[in-house]
């Protein structure tokens, strides 16, 4: 659940910035592993994140191949 | 730039980096260098440690920052689990000041090479940041444990 506060201290919604750019960094590689573990296929996964498919391919196909996730060619 | 780094000193960048890839981090960041620095058998891991900071006490407080800083916003999530990227994070610009950072403060001190002290004093050096806020959250004075680690470095 997303509740979006402002903090009083300017400091704390800077740190806010940097965690919430790295949780979104960490959640797109996990829920793009876990859609392509249950056989989404790569342009599937781009067409829902609103990138191209060879963005989304290019940033996670090498991951997911050294993790011996079964990959659907199309 | 890494001429003068000691063995102990690459040893630190060099496990940053994996320690940054295994958190699955996609840059290399100040902390890393601080968690890699506090994994050492050295006189400035002793310091570290000393003051709580082993490798778990510095992963739980820089946790409990992530965790904080989220909740300023009203976020709170897991942290998600996936498979780490295979390839070597680049460094951010929080590591290439703190590396910047060790050379000023051997140049400061007329130390003619980097070692691990150095780079942990390089990463204490910003008083704003994920590191002084996940030292505040564990109890830590920042200035302090910069003064101590200063006198084994």
């Amino acid at each position: 659940m997303i509740d979006l506060a402002t903090p009083e201290d300017p400091a704390d919604g800077l740190a806010a910035v940097v965690a919430l750019r790295r949780l979104t960094e960490q959640l797109e590689a996990a829920e793009v592993e876990r859609a392509m573990r249950t056989g989404w296929s790569w342009p599937e996964v781009a067409e829902a994140l609103g990138v191209t498919r060879q963005a989304v391919h290019k940033k996670h196909a090498k991951r997911l191949i050294a993790a011996g996730v079964e990959l659907r060619r199309r | 730039m890494f001429n003068r780094f000691t063995k102990g000193a690459r040893g630190v960048v060099e496990d940053a980096v994996e320690i940054a890839r295994e958190l699955g981090a996609s840059q290399t960041e100040a902390e890393h260098l601080l968690l890699a620095a506090a994994r050492r058998d050295d006189p400035t891991a002793v310091v570290l440690r000393g003051h709580g900071l082993d490798y778990d006490g510095l992963e739980a407080a820089l946790e409990a920052e992530t965790g904080r800083s989220l909740a300023a916003v009203g976020v709170s999530a897991e942290r998600p689990r996936f498979s780490p990227f295979p390839n070597k994070p680049r460094f951010a610009t929080s590591a290439k000041s703190a590396l910047e950072g060790a050379l000023k403060a051997a140049t400061e001190r007329s130390d003619r090479h980097i070692g691990s002290g150095h780079v942990v004093l390089g990463v204490l050096r910003p008083t704003r940041g994920t590191v002084p806020r996940a030292l505040g959250l564990a109890g830590v004075d920042q200035e302090e444990l910069r003064q101590a680690v200063s006198t084994v470095a």
